[in-house]
């Protein structure tokens, strides 16, 4: 509509992410790399599967049964991608602490395993949102708008920036769940997260109803809300565990 | 442990990857400046069929000329172009062999002049028009005067400030990206691959111009006469551990133990770290029009173990950033994960290999890989995703 609305619907989809990179992430030059990195991979496996989906597309319209093909082999690769980034994560690990006890500093500590979870999940995130959200935001800077038939309450651009912001928040800490659910083998973390990333893509197929988005969209700040619960609860476990077993011999 | 209780808690990720992001920064600035300057001044794409410079000698680009006509055509086109850029830097190393080297650091001033005056000038010019900004010609002339003075001062002056030589720098990069990206599309494409490939073989063939100029600067420890980013040198306190052998100091043998070794390269770094800022810029400036070419130098260490990145790998970065940018914001965003994915490749290599190594080849060959397939499959496959309000 104009280039205030159109940076208006940047900021939506990536202001919270904005926020956690200037404040947690930019402070420590090593989690800028491994976000970048993160997103890398990110596109990475948007390339691969588009490289899949190319035969098939363009889709009929109005026909919804392929989507879910589609939203379902892209949630099982990310998964496993998300698996194969964690294993490449052990090796770093390992690398740093060998690193760290060379040069006779402190291993790394709970909170930077956490810290470079999470910067890998806001990765993912900010590539989410960039690629579904933000490439097609140009238009936006104009002096119209659009807005699609199914959801036709609100423009086409701020309902993608409300369904990227879900995303974004999904993704950034579903990271950190999974990194901690690999780590100490805790089966429910390692399976709620392809859970709660399937449910998540599945429940943006209800976008397809007339005036879907209606229903569609809280439903997915549901799901993106429960994982923030889950991650938080979880954290503040492994923190009050770590500092019970430091505690001790702290004389 | 007593370590823990009495010394404040600092763990290795909190400096660890400094001097990356030292380099990646100036680097995405200026990326994101020429697409910026792209998307504010190219609303008229039927402009840029009367750029002429040396890289369209061969041959201008026009619409209805066949794919493979256009496609022999930039091939010729890059054929020229590096071919020029070769006698060029034959023509540097033997004004550095000869000792010239007042005469290259005066026409490195005189090159920035004319960048930052003439192709500054240009570009504010096109700005003030597309925002009807009220400003008159005495006052811009003035401004502009100051502005190119001081950068040439910047450049040609050791003593200078380093924020201030570093923003100049990237300046000069942006302005000089943006007139490349006015280059035809099927040229710029060519002449990227061309480029990588003459990068690989001018810094790695034992006849490459540029490898002679190296061996040149490391058998007289001079500097070598070019526009080179130097990131901002750290300072660490443990910094036996952080060595790197540059290759400047190679003949000095140097334990990584050795304290009193580190005390006295801390000292001579000092004083040396005012040559390595002054570098001037190599131009030669085309026949038929006066857009120059900058001096292609691989990445290497300076004295200092600061990175330093030539200021051509900017050039050419930007120049296949703001090309994709010309076309789509998503293959912006493709192309630039991926030169930042080279970039980082090369700086790994760079820390295996401790030799100047080129920067151009493995992120352009990245970013036009990604560009094409951005290009051809990804946009598809997420404008049919999220058109439909579908995404994971």
């Amino acid at each position: 509509m104009t280039v205030a609305a159109g940076i208006g619907y940047a900021l939506l989809a990536l202001g919270p992410s904005l926020s956690l990179f200037v404040s947690v992430i930019s402070r420590k030059p090593f989690l800028i790399l491994t976000l970048l990195s993160s997103t890398l991979v990110w596109l990475v496996s948007l390339i691969v599967l588009s490289g899949l989906w190319r035969p098939f597309l363009p889709l009929k319209a109005n026909v919804w049964w392929p989507y879910t093909l589609l939203v379902l082999s892209s949630v099982c690769f990310q998964e496993a991608l998300r698996f194969l980034f964690w294993k490449l994560y052990m090796r770093l690990e390992d690398v740093l602490d060998s690193f760290a006890d060379r040069i006779s500093r402190p291993r790394l500590f709970l909170t930077d395993k956490l810290q470079i979870a999470l910067a890998g999940g806001l990765g993912h995130g900010v590539a989410h949102a960039v690629f579904f959200c933000l490439s097609l935001l140009p238009p936006a800077f104009g002096p119209a708008t659009f807005y699609v038939d199914r959801c036709s309450k609100v423009p086409f651009f701020l309902v993608s920036a409300i369904i990227a912001l879900a995303f974004v928040t999904i993704h950034t800490f579903s990271m950190v769940i999974a990194f901690e659910g690999y780590a100490k083998g805790n089966k429910v973390d390692q399976v709620i997260v392809p859970v709660i990333h399937l449910s998540a893509g599945m429940l943006t197929l209800v976008n397809f109803a007339s005036e879907g988005c209606v229903i569609g969209v809280p439903l997915l700040y549901l799901v993106a809300s429960l994982t923030l619960l889950h991650c938080g609860k979880m954290v503040w476990q492994r923190l009050i565990e770590s500092r019970n077993q430091s505690g001790p011999t702290l004389r | 442990m007593d370590r823990n209780q009495q010394r404040p808690r600092s763990s290795i990720l909190d400096s660890l990857g400094e001097e990356l992001i030292g380099i990646l920064t100036p680097v995405s600035i200026c990326m994101f400046t020429v697409v910026l300057l792209v998307c504010l001044l190219n609303s008229d794409p039927s402009s840029s069929s009367s750029f002429s410079s040396i890289a369209t000698a061969a041959y201008s680009e026009t619409d209805s000329d066949s794919p493979w006509d256009k496609l022999l055509g930039a091939f010729l086109n890059s054929l020229v172009f590096v071919a020029a850029i070769t006698v060029a830097t034959f023509l540097l190393v033997l004004l550095f062999y000869l000792r010239c080297v007042t005469f290259l650091k005066l026409y490195m001033g005189f090159s920035a002049l004319v960048v930052l005056a003439n192709l500054g000038g240009e570009i504010s010019i096109l700005l003030i028009d597309r925002f009807r900004f009220p400003i008159d010609s005495l006052t811009f002339s003035i401004l502009l005067f100051n502005f190119s003075v001081v950068g040439v001062f910047a450049v040609f002056m050791s003593r200078f400030s380093i924020l201030i030589t570093q923003g100049y720098l990237v300046v000069i990069g942006v302005l000089v990206a943006y007139f490349f990206t006015m280059l035809p599309e099927w040229t710029t494409w060519v002449l990227l691959v061309a480029l990588a490939l003459y990068d690989l073989a001018a810094v790695l063939l034992p006849v490459g111009p540029l490898r002679l100029l190296v061996e040149m600067a490391i058998s007289r420890d001079e500097d070598i006469p070019a526009l080179v980013y130097e990131a901002r040198p750290v300072i660490r306190d443990d910094s036996r551990l952080v060595q790197r052998r540059v290759w400047r100091e190679q003949r000095s043998n140097v334990n990584d133990d050795d304290v009193e070794n580190n005390v006295v390269r801390a000292e001579e770094e000092e004083e040396q770290r005012s040559e390595e800022i002054s570098v001037p810029l190599i131009d030669s400036s085309s026949s038929s029009s006066s857009r120059p070419e900058t001096f292609l130098e691989g990445i290497g260490l300076g004295a200092s173990g600061a990175i330093k990145l030539g200021l051509g790998d900017f050039i050419f970065y930007s120049v296949l950033v703001g090309r994709a940018a010309m076309y789509d914001l998503m293959t912006v965003y493709a192309c630039y994960l991926a030169i930042i994915a080279g970039l980082g490749v090369t700086l790994m290599l760079l820390s295996v290999y401790q030799k100047a190594l080129p920067a151009l080849p493995v992120s352009i060959m990245l970013g036009v890989v990604f560009y094409f397939l951005a290009r051809l499959f990804l946009e598809v496959f997420v404008v049919q995703c999220s058109s439909n309000l579908v995404m994971f």
